[in-house]
């Protein structure tokens, strides 16, 4: 025996409820389809409807004078099946008027989605739990920060915070540069408020006994006897990770090593000339240009003018040796948020200039999201640091173990020059350098010197 | 003969006038008006109509109700029941079944100093008459120079959800906002009904006024005392501080359901009823994209040159710096509106809503 | 046996008075030889038509009531008018319905599952006007009026193709539009009629005069009777009793082959009476007398036809058999409403366009991917 179900339809175009006016059936009466069963009264008339199913009525759900929802049930009929099997199970429930559009099999009343004459409803069906699953990474809401669309692209590509950058467009608006050089600051320049030391003398930071082979001599000589911490006048850090392994090689190298730095000035307006064109080219109009990229080729092409400036000193048990490598892996220095890191662009010497652009500029974006594995850090062969983004001109780098030389680029502005007789403002810069001096000479350095600093002063060597 | 006349047997419609209604000629006013409701009280959006209806009738014998089925029907959706009775079928018109005829008489009407409330029985129905409001109705005051007011009020149910057949479900609002010279609004609650159909009665231009029909039995809180807003204003209905949501008509609803989800998922959403189509009220809308700095508009119209379209690009324009997202548009699908088995899939419901907050919020 | 508003109608065209006696009123003469010539195997195929169409009719509004069905016009009043008027048709011949004329459309070929799925909800249409097995029957159009319009221009076409007005009436096409005393105020019917008339188009229009467009009575859409309206497009036109099939029958052949024999356009008008509510969403309590309907129930089509069959010497096994089709025709088209099926949601980007539509396409895209993204696993 089947339970039928009739729920209240939508008589009239969008109807929302009915009241239950008269009941022409009774609990087991016999009905066939079509007899009156009920006459209903709705906001526009009254109206009978007549029963769907054969059978026999079963229970009436809604009493007379109430007002109930379109798609609530109001009576059930039991179909009758010929040859009743009195060991039958029951059938599932059959309840007229189910949609075929993925709706709940019991429309509840008051919800249910719209059927065709099952009329409005309030139904609020979501499926969103059904799975869902939305991105939604909310930028840190920058409201208040007056931003172009694109700046905000790029602030959040190069993981800048808006709201720390300060904005120096026309409209008080953050501009493209503003958000660069935000960018382009060591994390340590974040901290712009110079902390107030009061009447601090010293600072101490201990360093783990047995860090690397030449620490014999501790860097750092211990105070005379130090007055207990004051936690107000010290503050202590532990050193391990980034600080820790920086600090042995640091120390490896520079008690290993004879440094020897040399250092000259150039005129770079060609190079800044050339960086302006290529930025304005549609072939480098997705990747970053600049100076350090022009920097990178020429120390590449001035390597091989002066290849010892790319070999390295290697100690064997059968004596010493000087490794000369024949391809550039070229160490780019980086202050990121976990500390310096030097990972290597592999085979630069093969790279055309819009694939170094490309590999620079990933290297720079893995660094800064702290993704830098160790194997872009191993098996570098000379390296670059830029410590113009400093402000600084010129340095004496510590070389990277492994490696026998570092340059330094310092910062380019502009700054009054000889040209063709007359002073004029030109785009000056220094380039520096550090050395080992077992493995190269001083003629060998400021040979490789001079060749960097005359691509900078005139790009087009290049095209040697 | 034994027959009489099958015309004849029909009952003139004085006879049926008197037997079912009262006075053939308008009284006016009058004594047999009762006084009018005071107080807050819960009613459906169409009796708030109707209330409202009779409060322009009782105010001025100048307004008068045309339409079909108006008068001794009440109306298809019963916003006008009663009312011939009370004020006479010269007040109340059961007109001839022509739209364009009763637009273009009404016009005649208010060159003569009528204030005409138009009943045109569903959206779908309304294009017959689409010449005499887009070349008359929205142009004559301009061609008059001033001279010529015209003090009309075209009351159009528009809008889905109730699983009618075709024409009955149509959103024309952008065929209206788009005329210069029109007046469009849509109230989304009975007490919005209530005062607005006053307000659109009482503008000396004519008013397009669209009333959600899926909304007609929902009720609400009426304030017979205080207008709330004046016709032309939005309103923020719900506070949030992540995205605003912003529609008009029976999409309101919808806003709020989807809001409703949203907090449950951890995201808080303004949501903003627009309720005058044209003019747009921008003020609201704009101090809310600026304090969230996205938006997502929804409408049952198709979406292609729709009014939400509209709304995105002078938002664009003027929170451009506020703007976290591009404004989002959730519509109707640019297809003819579906037989009624797919009116749920073709209306943006709260999950179609809310798929695009998610988008909005993606940036 | 003038109404309130001073115009006189003319006896219509009628043969069988409403108790089915053969009672031709004076205007009926011309029409006599057609009557006399037909055979009761004819007069029978009325009468089942009619009552097969008003138990398929009361099973439509059950079904509504139901729930199964988003809306049921009724044709409970109209079934002599509208077989009368269809089997006068030959089967060449194009058809333009309103929304009502159930049976019009049965008897052209239609199935009326076609006309369930529309109410339904499951399509605007529900079958091919072209497709030869429907008869050159176009689909219903709910737009009041607007079909005159089509029709005049389907008339149009057949004069320019010749298609008409060669004496062979067994070839020459014509054209009939159904529609309403409500509709008849609509300016399309007025514009249609300017058309018909100017370009001589072999047209009947065939206006029901139910005497109500919901709750309006014709009064208020007319001071004059409708079928002199035709005349003052210079069309002949002619008031019929839309209550007496063999009348509408008669009136109807002839104007159709008077048309398609290039005679120009003709106006029927076919005075009957809906007996039942609008649609299933109206009420008639609320502006009509049910003295008014009861008056009008004396003058049942069925009823009339019956009597006059009776006379004829119809037998019982006859009726029965009739009403034992009319009850298998409404139970087979309540099961198989119920076992209709639901649409794919992909169906409204389908013909929206004759060629293909980006934005369509792209829609349609969006719509699949969005529905996609609820399945289970989707992200």
């Amino acid at each position: 025996m089947t339970t039928q179900t009739f729920v209240l339809p939508d008589v009239g175009e969008g109807l929302t409820e009915a009241e239950i006016v008269s009941w022409r059936v009774g609990p087991g009466d016999r009905v066939a389809v079509n007899d009156v069963i009920v006459e209903i009264e709705t906001a526009k008339s009254l109206v009978e409807l007549p029963s769907p199913f054969d059978g026999v009525v079963g229970e009436l759900l809604v009493d007379e004078g109430t007002t109930v929802a379109v798609g609530a049930p109001i009576i059930t009929i039991v179909a009758e099946d010929e040859a009743t099997d009195a060991t039958a199970p029951s059938a599932a429930p059959v309840t007229v008027g189910q949609t075929e559009h993925g709706a709940p099999a019991e429309p509840l009343a008051g919800e249910g989605s719209v059927l065709v004459g099952y009329g409005t409803g309030g139904h609020v069906q979501s499926r969103r739990r059904a799975v869902r699953q939305a991105h939604r990474e909310r930028v840190a809401a920058s409201v208040g920060v007056i931003a172009k669309p694109p700046i905000r692209k790029l602030a959040r590509d190069l993981g800048v915070d808006l709201a720390d950058v300060v904005p120096t467009g026309p409209a008080g608006d953050v501009t493209r540069d503003d958000v660069l050089k935000h960018a382009e600051q060591a994390s340590v320049f974040r901290n712009i408020q110079t902390p107030d030391w009061g009447t601090v003398r010293e600072e101490t930071i201990p360093v783990e006994r047995g860090a690397g082979a030449a620490s014999a001599t501790p860097v750092i000589a211990p105070a005379a006897p130090t007055p207990p911490a004051d936690e107000d006048r010290e503050e202590t850090i532990e050193v391990k990770g980034v600080r820790k392994a920086t600090s042995s090689a640091m120390v490896r190298s520079a008690y290993t090593a004879p440094h020897v730095s040399v250092w000259t000035d150039v005129d770079a307006t060609r190079t800044m000339e050339l960086v302006k064109r290529l930025k304005a080219s549609p072939d480098f109009a997705d990747v970053k240009v600049s100076p350090l990229l022009i920097m990178a080729r020429a120390v590449i092409w001035a390597v091989r003018r002066t290849p010892m400036v790319n070999a390295a000193w290697v100690d064997t048990d059968h004596g010493a040796e000087i490794r000369v490598r024949r391809y550039v892996n070229l160490g780019i220095a980086a202050a990121t948020p976990r500390g310096l890191l030097v990972p290597n662009i592999k085979d630069a010497q093969d790279l055309s200039m819009r694939d170094l652009a490309r590999a620079l500029e990933k290297l720079t974006l893995t660094a800064r999201e702290g993704k830098t594995q160790p194997a872009d850090q191993q098996g570098g062969t000379i390296t670059i640091t830029n410590i113009g983004v400093f402000g600084m001109d010129a340095g004496t780098p510590i070389i990277n173990p492994g490696e026998s030389g570092i340059v330094a680029l310092g910062t380019i502005r502009q700054k009054p020059w000889v040209v063709d007789g007359e002073v004029r403002p030109r785009y000056v810069t220094t380039v520096s350098g550090s050395f080992d001096h077992r493995v190269i000479d001083g003629d060998g350095m400021s040979r490789f010197i001079a060749d960097v600093a005359s691509i900078l002063e005139e790009p087009a060597l290049l095209l040697d | 003969m034994t027959e009489t006349d099958p015309v004849a047997g029909t009952r003139p419609v004085a006879e049926l006038a008197e037997a079912s209604t009262g006075p053939s000629t308008g009284s006016g006013a009058g004594d047999s008006t009762p006084p009018a409701p005071t107080g807050t009280q819960s009613m459906p959006f169409s009796r708030a109509l109707n209330t409202g209806l009779r409060a322009a009738l009782a105010n001025s014998d100048r307004v008068l109700l045309m339409g079909e089925d108006i008068g001794r029907l009440g109306g298809v959706f019963r916003v006008t029941e009663g009312l011939q009775a009370e004020f006479g079928d010269r007040r109340v018109l059961d007109t001839p079944l022509a739209e364009s005829g009763i637009v273009g008489t009404a016009i005649g009407l208010a060159m003569v100093g009528f204030r005409p409330v138009i009943e045109i029985q569903f959206d779908g129905f309304v294009f017959p008459a689409f010449d005499q409001i887009t070349t008359q109705l929205a142009k004559l005051t301009n061609r008059h120079e001033g001279a010529l007011s015209l003090p009309i009020v075209i009351r159009i149910p528009y809008g889905g959800h109730i699983g009618a057949v075709e024409h009955h479900q149509e959103s024309p609002e952008a065929y209206f906002t788009h005329t210069p010279g029109l007046r469009v609004v849509s109230p989304s609650t009975p007490n919005d009904a209530y005062w607005m159909i006053q307000d659109a009665i009482d503008s000396n231009d004519p008013v397009i006024f669209l009333e959600p029909k899926a909304r007609y039995w929902q009720k609400g809180e009426v304030d017979l005392d205080a207008r709330a807003l004046p016709l032309h204003a939005s309103r923020i209905v719900r506070r949030g501080t992540d995205v605003t949501l912003v529609g008009h008509g029976a999409m309101v609803t919808t806003l709020l359901q989807a809001a409703a989800i949203a907090e449950s998922e951890g995201t808080s959403c303004e949501v903003v009823d627009l309720r005058s189509l044209s003019p747009v009220d921008y003020g609201p809308i704009l101090d809310s994209v600026r304090r969230t700095g996205r938006m997502v508009y929804a409408q049952e119209a198709p979406g292609f040159t729709s009014l939400g379209s509209e709304v995105a690009a002078t938002v664009m324009e003027k929170a451009f710096y506020a703007l976290e997202a591009p404004v989002l548009r959730v519509s109707g699908f640019d297809t003819p509106f579906p037989p009624a088995k797919l009116e749920g899939v073709y209306l943006p419901d709260a999950d179609r809503v809310l798929e695009a907050v998610d988008r909005a919020l993606a940036y | 046996m003038t109404s309130d508003h001073g115009f006189q109608p003319e006896e219509p065209v009628r043969v069988l008075a409403a108790d089915g006696s053969f009672s031709p009123t004076p205007a009926a003469e011309r029409y006599l030889p057609l009557v006399e010539a037909l055979t009761d195997a004819e007069l029978e195929g009325f009468y089942r038509d009619m009552v097969v169409i008003r138990a398929f009719d009361r099973q439509a509004t059950n079904l509504q009531r139901q729930g199964q069905l988003a809306l049921w016009p009724p044709s409970y009043g109209q079934e002599a008018a509208q077989v009368g008027s269809a089997r006068a048709t030959r089967p060449q011949d194009h058809v333009f319905p309103s929304y009502r004329e159930h049976v019009v459309t049965r008897i052209r070929g239609v199935d009326p599952m076609d006309i369930i799925r529309l109410m339904r909800g499951l399509t605007h249409g529900g079958w091919d006007p072209f497709d030869p097995r429907n008869g050159n029957t176009h689909i219903y159009t709910l737009v009041l009026g607007a079909q005159t319009l089509h029709a005049t221009g389907v008339g149009m076409g057949l004069v320019f193709d010749g298609r008409m007005g060669t004496g062979d009436p067994e070839r020459d096409e014509a054209v009939i539009v159904y529609y309403g005393d409500g509709a008849s105020s609509e300016g399309d019917v007025h514009e249609a009629m300017v058309f018909a008339a100017s370009y001589q188009t072999p047209q009947v229009f065939f206006l029901q005069n139910n005497q109500w467009a919901i709750s309006v009575p014709v009064t208020t859409q007319s001071r004059t009777p409708l079928h002199r309206r035709g005349a003052g497009y210079g069309m002949p036109s002619i008031a019929v009793d839309g209550n007496d099939v063999i009348a509408s029958y008669a009136v109807t052949k002839v104007a159709l082959d008077e048309a398609r024999a290039g005679g120009g356009p003709r106006a029927i008008e076919a005075l009957t009476y809906r007996m039942g509510a609008h649609t299933t969403s109206d009420d008639p309590t609320k502006y009509r007398a049910s003295d008014e309907e009861q008056s009008w129930a004396k003058r049942d089509p069925i009823a009339r036809l019956r009597a006059y069959l009776e006379s004829r010497g119809a037998s019982e096994a006859f009726f029965a058999d009739v009403e034992a089709e009319a009850s298998a025709v409404a139970d087979d088209t309540r099961v198989r409403t119920n076992a209709l099926d639901g649409i794919p949601a992909t169906k409204m980007f389908d013909h929206v366009y004759s060629e293909p539509h980006p934005l369509i396409d792209e829609q349609r895209r969006w719509l699949a991917e969005y529905e996609a993204s609820f399945e289970e696993g989707a992200t």
